[in-house]
């Protein structure tokens, strides 16, 4: 009875994430014309694979096999799922019948029904196989495919946008700097830092220091000091520049502590 | 920018639609932490992440996956409605996946994540919320102007970012032993003298050889 509770269960949810996953993947390739869900690292993948069903189901699957082996031994999908596996899958799928890729990956109705499809499958088969996977081609992903997916995320995209950055002008430059280099220390990754940097360097090229780029301006400040209070940054620099840390503000992170 | 012609007005393409998406991946993330508090599998996130959770229901405490998730759900939020893609992993499958089920347990909220229909209709909700704010912060910032904010550089930093993962898959191989290195190396030049990206070639070498000569995982 369980059994048959997961099953139903898990077509369920895979329909719904794979559904919005597929849909929001593809609408990446048209922003930010059209707000899409997903991530930089899953738009700059899906472009690697060039268009090539082979290259985007061979992606997919060595993810899948981390996944599948961090299903069985801990219950967790990894972010994997919905971030490689799926929509390189469906994109596979449907580059079969039609090679192109505006037609196809870029097509946020039939990414959305193809990923549909193949996320009941793969939440399905994740949640129902309890035997494991031949051990040694679980470690080999492990081993290959994460180093390498870490090295491009925290080293070679904060890298490639950055010089972007810099090459698209001297205020989108300065100011990608500013923030990737306060990204990198208070969310541990550049990235985000430098895609603001952009946003608000070129914004102000365009359209100079209006009343939408101030406020922008400010949002951004603002997202750096939350974050740097939610994660506990301000304390870490007081106390590395060996200040004492004063009262107020730790009765301020008490309060917000959640017990 | 574009090589065909965008319906915006369309549900697929248009604003009013976003919500709704996020609404639907929400439902699926959360029913998925429903999922993982019944059954023991199914969490759409990383095993350290997880573990938070699984921390606060092994008796501990919510403390450490309420704050991570909320944090990085309130940064992804501003980041998405500026940039034009919101992140999935940071605003959804830990925000909504990990963050608000520990923010709801730690105050003794159960129902919406012991109930199945219960967890799909609240992630439902939070998704239509948070897909509803950006929509609001698009419509007063991006939307009213003619600028393009550099969409244009990030675009081409994003596709060319990509082109580094073959030979990184490669380095990486080499380090993790001879046979997986020499495998993900066949594997690349097939691949590219079939004219195709390396990265696909080189992972299956890799694995193909890891078959035969297993390595351990320390």
């Amino acid at each position: 009875m369980t059994f048959v509770l997961i099953l139903l269960k898990s077509i369920l949810i895979g329909g719904l994430v794979g559904f919005a996953a597929g849909m929001g993947a593809a609408r990446m390739f048209n922003a930010p014309n059209v707000q899409a869900l997903g991530a930089f690292r899953t738009l700059g993948e899906m472009n690697a694979c060039e268009g090539d069903p082979a290259s985007h189901f061979s992606f997919g699957l060595g993810f899948f096999f981390n996944a599948w082996a961090s299903t069985v031994g801990a219950g967790a999908f990894t972010q994997d799922i919905t971030h490689r596996v799926i929509p390189n899958w469906a994109t596979a799928a449907l580059l079969m019948r039609n090679k192109k890729i505006e037609e196809t990956m870029h097509n946020p109705k039939k990414m959305a029904f193809a990923s549909a499809i193949i996320g009941m499958v793969v939440v399905v088969f994740l949640n129902t196989t309890a035997s494991a996977i031949p051990k040694s081609l679980q470690i080999t992903a492990v081993k290959v495919l994460v180093p390498a997916a870490e090295l491009l995320i925290n080293i070679v995209m904060p890298i490639i946008f950055w010089l972007a950055a810099i090459d698209a002008g001297k205020r989108s430059g300065l100011w990608a700097t500013v923030f990737g280099g306060l990204s990198a220390m208070i969310m541990g990754n550049a990235v985000p830092g430098v895609v603001l940097g952009i946003l608000i360097g070129k914004g102000v090229d365009e359209l100079g220091w209006v009343k939408l780029t101030k406020v922008m301006f400010t949002v951004i400040i603002v997202l750096f000091v939350l974050s740097a209070f939610f994660r506990g940054f301000d304390v870490q620099m007081i106390e590395s520049f060996k200040l004492p840390v004063p009262n107020w503000l730790d009765s301020l992170h008490g309060l917000f502590n959640v017990k | 920018m574009e090589s065909m012609e965008i319906d915006k007005k369309s549900f697929w393409y248009s604003e009013w639609s976003f919500p709704i998406l996020v609404g639907l991946m929400s439902a699926g993330v959360f029913a998925g932490t429903h999922m993982y508090y019944q059954y023991g599998v199914g969490a759409f996130n990383e095993v350290a992440i997880v573990a938070m959770l699984k921390a606060g229901m092994d008796g501990g405490s919510y403390g450490a996956a309420a704050a991570f998730g909320a944090s990085f759900l309130f940064a992804r939020i501003l980041e998405g409605s500026l940039v034009g893609i919101l992140d999935l992993g940071g605003s959804i499958l830990t925000g909504v996946g990990i963050g608000i089920p520990a923010i709801l347990l730690s105050v003794g909220i159960k129902a919406p994540i012991t109930n199945f229909s219960f967890a799909i209709a609240t992630g439902l909700v939070l998704g239509l919320a948070i897909g509803g704010i950006i929509t609001l912060v698009r419509k007063y910032t991006i939307n009213q102007s003619k600028a393009s904010f550099g969409a244009d550089v990030m675009m081409g930093a994003g596709n060319s970012s990509g082109r580094f993962l073959g030979p990184l898959i490669l380095i990486s191989a080499a380090t993790a032993s001879i046979p997986i290195g020499i495998g993900s190396i066949i594997g690349a030049v097939i691949f590219y003298l079939w004219k195709k990206p390396i990265a696909g070639g080189a992972i299956l070498g890799a694995m193909v050889l890891g078959a035969f000569f297993p390595i351990s995982l320390k």
